[in-house]
């Protein structure tokens, strides 16, 4: 594991208590409850796709949080990330490829 | 040539030979990278290679994991994009608040078994540990039996698939068909997660060293996060649909 920069590292470098933990990590849980009540809130604006845009937004950005801090991702290896990315990458090739054909007949319907 | 000069000669090429092993002796140590130059190691060294090592097995099996749900995500796109209306009207039919809460619960979990992890890592607070698998467990199961009263519901609105469905709009089936399968497989993993978590808890309440510094605890909650992931892209997908119109 390679040493991340910034707080979290510093803390658990200090001899570390349960409240230290806890607040490390609450923090989180409150973001990902307040995103959770605004996408429940953005699913009944009358937008249409611009809902659907911000569901799906919201979706990533509470994986960022849990990926990162969660399953630790920020203070992770470069092997581990590599790893962690590469699944993300070949699903992209995945989508890219099948969304090229699937929309392209759409369009041209 | 003498035979002195002949001995000469010779005694100066084997001490070349020597000088050339010794030279090659130091450039393997400058050449061998870690971790492969530093094989006999203190414990120290030796934890954290048996935890990088743990780390690294659990993400390429996470990140073949992704995939999976990826292909099924896919499909679910596809079938959106070609029918918005059906799956707008779909969408609407499923049950939101049991949805939303069942997401709370998962990414409550996730913060229990983070600390858990967290503090198993460290050998330190073995209670609070156990105090936290034991939540992450609880948390798991109460997903499942929200799940299963949002299951009798869907059945008894005639949401599953087949002549006796519910709503009129035919591709409305596949949203539905998606639904079905998709949640169910989701619930297969998080009861894989659930029996993980609970046979940590019990083997780190029985062996008081059993939790501190073990990589299973990592492990486990590196899954653990990776199935909380995917219903939290489920949950767009299937419950925010159609919502305003």
């Amino acid at each position: 594991m390679s040493e991340g920069a910034g707080t979290p590292s510093t803390e658990a470098s200090r001899a570390e208590t349960p409240g230290a933990l806890w607040r490390r990590n609450l923090w989180v849980w409150a973001a990902l409850m307040a995103l959770l009540a605004l996408s429940v809130w953005a699913a009944y604006w009358p937008y249409g796709r611009i809902d659907t845009a911000v569901g799906f937004g919201i979706a990533g950005a509470k994986t960022a949080l849990v990926a990162l801090v969660f399953m630790q991702l920020k203070h992770a290896s470069g092997l581990v990330r590599i790893v962690a990315t590469s699944g993300l990458f070949w699903a992209a090739i995945l989508f890219t490829l099948t969304l090229a054909d699937v929309l392209s007949r759409m369009a041209n319907r | 040539m003498s035979r002195a000069d002949a001995e000469v000669r010779l005694r100066e090429g084997q001490a070349n030979v020597e000088a050339r092993l010794r030279e090659s002796q130091a450039n393997v140590e400058a050449r061998l990278r870690e971790p492969w130059s530093e094989l006999a190691t203190d414990s120290e060294t030796a934890f954290a290679r048996q935890r990088g090592g743990a780390t690294f097995g659990i993400w390429v099996f996470l990140a073949s994991e992704a995939l999976f749900f990826a292909a099924l995500f896919l499909t679910y796109t596809a079938a959106r994009l070609a029918n918005q209306e059906a799956f707008a009207a779909a969408g609407r039919e499923t049950n939101i608040v049991y949805g939303t809460l069942n997401t709370a619960i998962l990414l409550t979990s996730s913060l229990t078994m983070a600390v858990a992890s967290q503090a198993a890592e460290k050998g330190l607070f073995r209670r609070l540990t156990l105090w936290c698998l034991a939540t992450t467990a609880a948390f798991g199961l109460a997903f499942l039996v929200v799940k299963g009263f949002e299951y009798r519901e869907d059945i008894e609105k005639r949401l599953v698939p087949g002549a006796d469905f519910a709503l009129s709009q035919a591709p409305a089936q596949i949203f539905f068909g998606f639904y079905w399968v998709v949640t169910v497989v989701h619930a297969i993993h998080l009861s894989i997660g659930i029996g993980l978590v609970t046979r940590l808890t019990i083997k780190g309440w029985r062996d008081v060293g059993f939790l501190a510094e073990n990589p299973q605890v990592e492990v486990a909650a590196l899954y653990w996060h990776l199935v909380d992931l995917v219903w939290v892209f489920l949950y767009p997908m299937l419950y925010l649909p159609g919502r305003s119109g």
